[in-house]
């Protein structure tokens, strides 16, 4: 009631979009700086992936996605040899809103980290 | 065993009034102590409850207006905005179950009916009771088996509404009258008999109960209270479900009722079951209803919503609550009468009915919290405590909500600015499977290996290509070849230079040797001929002559040559083959071009069969010579006085050509005639003697052949003529070095292109000191002219005196200035021949017109010897012999030749032939001195116009030394 529709802030500034290539680096750097040479353990794998995605989130909300809500999810699997086959699918505003893929692998595990970035009007 | 278990368990529920109780009070703490300590308002409560059901139920019409009302509404407001939708349907909602309410009254009024009824059923209902457990069971099955959507709550409780207004309307009477017909049938017999079991059974199971119960309570409070609320919720609906499907159930099973006993035993059981259901829920309802008016102080809406939950529950549950509360008192007194048993259930019921709403009460609270929940999450302060008035909470709920609605409507208003929508499946990873191979060869397949190295050298290769670079010239040719070159190149090389030169020398020397080659094939070619046609012929006329070696015959049976005679034979010094004939022309004229010009022919005597060159001169040829050197300059004095020069290297395609029959003949003219040059350097009368001079005053041999060379390389000679008159005339021959074709303008005489002409040199009057002897006895006229051999500059000359003078070009005196005859100074005879000795001597013979002959020494006057022979007749022509010096010809007008030979004879000569059948005119001797295969011969031309060649005999050709001796002492008798 106390604000009218003009003031709705509806599109992010270009400066503070979302950008899927700036976050992929940063996801590339951290997947790699924390998973290289890491063997695929079961025990470990939950609480690593949530610091993986914690970390990320936080290296995210520095880069300045102004507005943005961050979605980060990663997977990590083992590499056994079975095929894996992940997707996502968004019901979204694709001006504003985009994500971010990377993926990281070496001979024991695969990693897969997403972040969506999905902007607050 | 199934109704055992049953039964153990309807015993069970037998005791759940009590325990029920006990449970609810310890499930319920505090709330159980509160309910306690307010009896009173509770009543005052459903006192007024009862009022307002009362009161609206004189609002049922109202009620249908409203809901026709609100469906009009929802069709006018469908497209309105979402808010005010959703208020409505609040709004609505709150209406709708104000107007459930109404529904209330009559259900209690009903209530109250069935009270009466009630009586009569017990009977019935303890019959049931086994059943009713037995569908306690299957109540649990459905339980677990029913998953159920549970979002379209509304729309049962709908659906619940209308089945419980058709159940109020019909259900009971048919109810009763079913139940009662078939327990009037029944009762008799199956009553006993499932009483007696049930009793033993429960007898049994009581003493084993009392051992489980504290457990199986336990349990069943568990099962009862410590549902989960939302659980709860949906066995409810699922209870409205299976109750539904049950009277369905029974109504069509009513009429197969008399058919079959046990069927209606299972459906009454399922009815038994489903009340049982019934009257938990109906527990708990009540209780939320208790608790509900608690809380309708401080939430209208709340007590709404829990009303229009206790409004659908209550309509049928109710009997059926004391159904089982009767059930449970019934089960106590079995062996009571009917009557007695009525007035106790009445009393249980009435109790019960309090308890019950008591303990819903208590237990509202969680389940209102719970349904609460599931709705509207913003309820969710709802206090747990329900005696106090908790205004904090209500504070913080009605903040929250007003948060809610804001955030709502600001939804609402981006949701118009924003389009949302699906994005594509975004693939986050997709990693094939690994066949096991290859996940074999990761994990495996390195192991146990070890890289061999293998060194080919494949890549090694070289590749070349070798091919030779193409040489590449620009040439010209040019033909008929310019100047000296035929062909050449842009390069200016030695190389190309040599080429050219050693072509042009290579064309030149082609030339000559072609030229000399033809010659000498044409001269074999007739040498064939000759031996094989006129040898014969010759050889049988030849007989005839002694000093004859062989004979041969020119052709001069030539068609331009007909009717010609030869006036002249000369054969040339230096090439004592080549043979000149001059053919003057014939007496009478005819009609043929040429006759009227002397021709002279060219000759090769190895080459008799055709003349070499055919020369024409216009005037009468006197005299003529050949070139001193090789024979390539003919040349000629004529009766008009002027002398013609042929060069005989001419072209003959620069010369008419005369075709006659198969053969083509060449007919040269002079190359330079003196006729044009002017008269005052010319002769004015008949030159009668031409002769080369050789500009050497050598007197050797050696002079002729220096003079040869010299011709053959610029060719520079003086040419002496003489005419009647006693004019010597010197010419100097000049070879030009190249022919002009258009002509020449200063050189009248010289013939386009021709590249020899006379230039006059000087002009001696030879007789100039004839004084006053040779007046008398006519004009002087020289007749002969001959150099002496070994010294050009003496020319003696041949007078028709009888007188040969001598004198030299330089006017020098000299001695003797005439050679006179023997016996006579000076008479008048003409000195026809004049001949000096080939071999050196200064010796020379005269030939005179009277038949004389002598024989003069150079240095003498007079004569070494003098013959008169052939009896007086004039000599024609002496000559001496090339290679005998002591042997000379002699032939005179009668056509005797003489031959002499000195040695032998000094006074007669040794051979005199007279040749009668053909009378020779001219005479030519020839020879080839000095070479080792000598021959010597003598040309004679005939009357005929033949000209015959007639080889001599040996002795004599071939010199020997008595001719040297002969001539010694002939020179030696001069001293």
């Amino acid at each position: 009631m106390e604000t009218s529709a003009s003031s709705y802030l509806i599109r992010p500034n270009y400066k503070h979009k979302f950008k899927a290539g700036v976050a992929k680096e940063y996801m590339r750097e951290i997947l790699r700086e924390e998973l290289s040479g890491v063997l695929y353990n079961p025990e470990e794998t939950p609480t690593l992936s949530r610091s993986l995605a914690d970390s990320i989130k936080n290296k995210l909300k520095d880069v300045g996605f102004e507005r943005y809500k961050l979605i980060v999810q990663v997977v990590i699997g083992e590499q056994r040899g079975e095929g894996v086959k992940m997707a996502a699918r968004c019901f979204w505003d694709a001006d504003t809103d985009s994500y971010a893929q990377e993926m990281y692998m070496n001979d024991s595990l695969f990693c897969v980290a997403a972040a969506f970035g999905v902007y607050f009007y | 065993m199934i109704t055992k278990v049953l039964a153990k368990c309807s015993h069970v529920r037998g005791h759940n009034p009590e325990r029920r109780r006990k449970e609810r009070s310890e499930r319920d703490g505090e709330s159980l102590d509160r309910q306690q300590k307010d009896p009173d308002r509770d009543d005052i409560r459903e006192k007024e409850k009862h009022r307002d059901r009362e009161g609206r139920k004189h609002r049922d019409p109202e009620k249908d207006r409203h809901q026709d009302n609100r469906t009009q509404e929802d069709r006018e407001h469908r497209y309105k905005e979402k808010r005010r939708e959703r208020e409505n349907r609040h709004r609505e909602e709150v209406k709708e179950r104000e107007g459930k309410k109404h529904n209330r009254g009559e259900k209690e009024r009903e209530r109250d009916r069935e009270k009466d009824v009630e009586m009569k059923r017990t009977e019935r209902d303890r019959e049931r009771r086994s059943e009713r457990d037995k569908k306690n069971e299957e109540k649990a099955e459905v339980k677990d088996l029913g998953v159920r959507v549970r979002d379209k709550e509304r729309e049962r409780e709908e659906r619940r509404e209308r089945h419980k207004g058709r159940e109020n309307d019909h259900k009971p009477h048919k109810y009763e009258e079913k139940h009662r017909d078939v327990e009037r049938k029944e009762r008799h017999r199956d009553k006993e008999h499932k009483e007696r079991e049930y009793r033993r059974d429960r007898e049994d199971k009581e003493m084993r109960r009392s051992d489980k119960e504290s457990s199986e309570a336990d349990r069943n409070s568990s099962q009862e209270a410590g549902i989960k609320d939302g659980d709860r919720e949906k066995a409810i609906e699922r209870e409205e479900r299976h109750r539904r499907r049950d009277k369905r159930h029974r109504e069509t099973s009513e009429s197969k009722r008399h058919d079959s006993e046990r069927k209606h035993k299972e459906s009454s059981g399922h009815e038994q079951n489903e009340r049982t259901i019934r009257d938990k829920e109906v527990e708990n309802y009540k209780t939320e209803e208790d608790k509900q008016s608690s809380k309708d102080y401080h939430n209208d809406y709340e007590e709404d919503f829990e009303d229009y939950e206790e409004d659908f529950e209550d309509v049928d549950d109710e009997e059926e609550e004391k159904r089982i509360i009767h059930d449970d008192t019934v089960k106590e007194d079995t062996e009571l009468s009917p009557r007695r048993r009525e007035d106790i259930e009445a009393i249980q019921r009435a109790m019960d009915e309090e308890n019950e709403r008591i303990y819903s009460a208590r237990s509202k609270p969680t389940i209102t919290e719970s349904s609460v929940t599931e709705r509207e999450s913003l309820f969710n302060r709802v206090p747990k405590h329900g005696k106090m008035i908790d205004f904090v909470s209500a504070k913080q709920r009605e903040v929250s909500l007003k948060v809610a609605k804001k955030q709502k409507k600001r939804s609402e208003e981006l949701l118009r600015l924003i389009d949302l929508d699906f994005s594509i499946t975004f693939s986050l990873l997709d990693l094939p499977p690994v066949n096991e191979y290859d996940m074999y060869i990761k994990n495996f397949g390195t192991a146990n290996t070890k890289q061999a190295y293998v060194q080919c050298n494949e890549d090694n290769t070289d590749r070349d290509i070798q091919t030779e670079e193409v040489d590449m010239t620009d040439k010209w040719t040019q033909h008929p070849p310019e100047s000296k070159a035929a062909c050449g190149g842009s390069e200016v090389s030695q190389e190309t230079d040599e080429s050219t030169a050693r072509m042009t020398f290579d064309s030149q020397r082609l030339t000559t040797f072609l030229r000399s080659a033809t010659q000498v094939m044409a001269v074999l070619i007739e040498e064939n001929n000759a031996e094989s046609n006129s040898l014969r012929r010759l050889r049988s006329q030849t007989d005839a002559f002694s000093f004859s070696d062989g004979c041969l015959q020119l052709n001069t049976r030539l068609p331009f040559l007909h009717g010609r005679q030869v006036s002249l034979l000369q054969f040339s010094q230096v090439q004592r083959q080549t043979l000149l004939s001059v053919h003057p022309p014939a007496s009478k004229t005819s009609a043929v071009r040429m006759d009227n010009e002397t021709i002279i022919c060219v000759w090769n005597m190895w080459e008799p069969s055709r003349p070499q060159k055919i020369l024409l001169n216009e005037s009468e040829v006197k005299c003529c010579c050949f070139s001193p050197g090789k024979a390539t300059l003919v040349f000629a004095g004529t009766a008009v006085g002027s002398v013609g020069v042929w060069d005989l290297r001419e072209h003959s395609g620069t010369h008419y050509n005369l075709v006659v029959g198969t053969e083509e003949w060449t007919l040269r003219y002079p190359t330079f005639s003196t006729d044009c040059v002017l008269s005052g350097m010319g002769h004015l009368s008949p030159v009668v003697s031409v002769e080369p001079v050789l500009a050497t005053a050598e007197t050797s041999l050696k002079s002729l052949i220096t003079a040869d060379i010299e011709e053959s390389l610029g060719m520079s000679f003086q040419l002496a003529s003489l005419d009647e008159s006693g004019l010597l005339t010197l010419w100097v021959v000049v070879e030009l070095p190249k022919g002009n074709d258009s002509g020449s303008q200063t050189d009248l005489g010289l013939r386009p292109g021709g590249k020899v002409k006379l230039l006059h040199s000087s002009s001696i009057q030879t007789t100039e000191r004839l004084s006053q002897d040779i007046m008398t006895c006519g004009p002087p006229a020289s007749l002969q002219l001959k150099f002496l051999p070994c010294d050009s500059s003496h020319y003696f000359i041949g007078t028709n005196m009888g007188l040969v003078r001598h004198g030299t070009r330089h006017r020098m005196k000299v001695f003797p200035k005439y050679y006179r005859s023997q016996f006579d100074s000076c008479r008048p005879v003409e000195v026809t021949t004049l001949d000096f000795s080939p071999s050196g001597e200064p010796l020379f013979l005269v030939g005179c017109s009277d038949g004389t002959l002598r024989l003069h020494s150079v240095l003498k006057d007079d004569p070494l010897m003098e013959w008169t022979c052939s009896g007086g007749s004039p000599i024609l022509s002496v000559q001496w012999s090339q290679t005998r010096p002591a042997v000379f010809f002699v032939l005179d007008a009668a056509s005797d030749l003489h031959i002499w030979d000195l040695t032998e004879n000094d006074y007669v000569p040794v051979i005199t032939k007279n040749i009668h059948n053909d009378r020779v005119s001219v005479m030519a001797v020839f020879g080839e001195p000095a070479k080792q295969n000598t021959f010597s011969g003598v040309a004679l031309a005939k009357q005929s116009g033949t000209v015959e060649i007639q080889y001599f005999t040996r002795s004599l050709t071939v010199p020997n030394d008595s001719d040297k001796e002969k001539l010694n002492s002939v020179w030696q008798d001069l001293f």
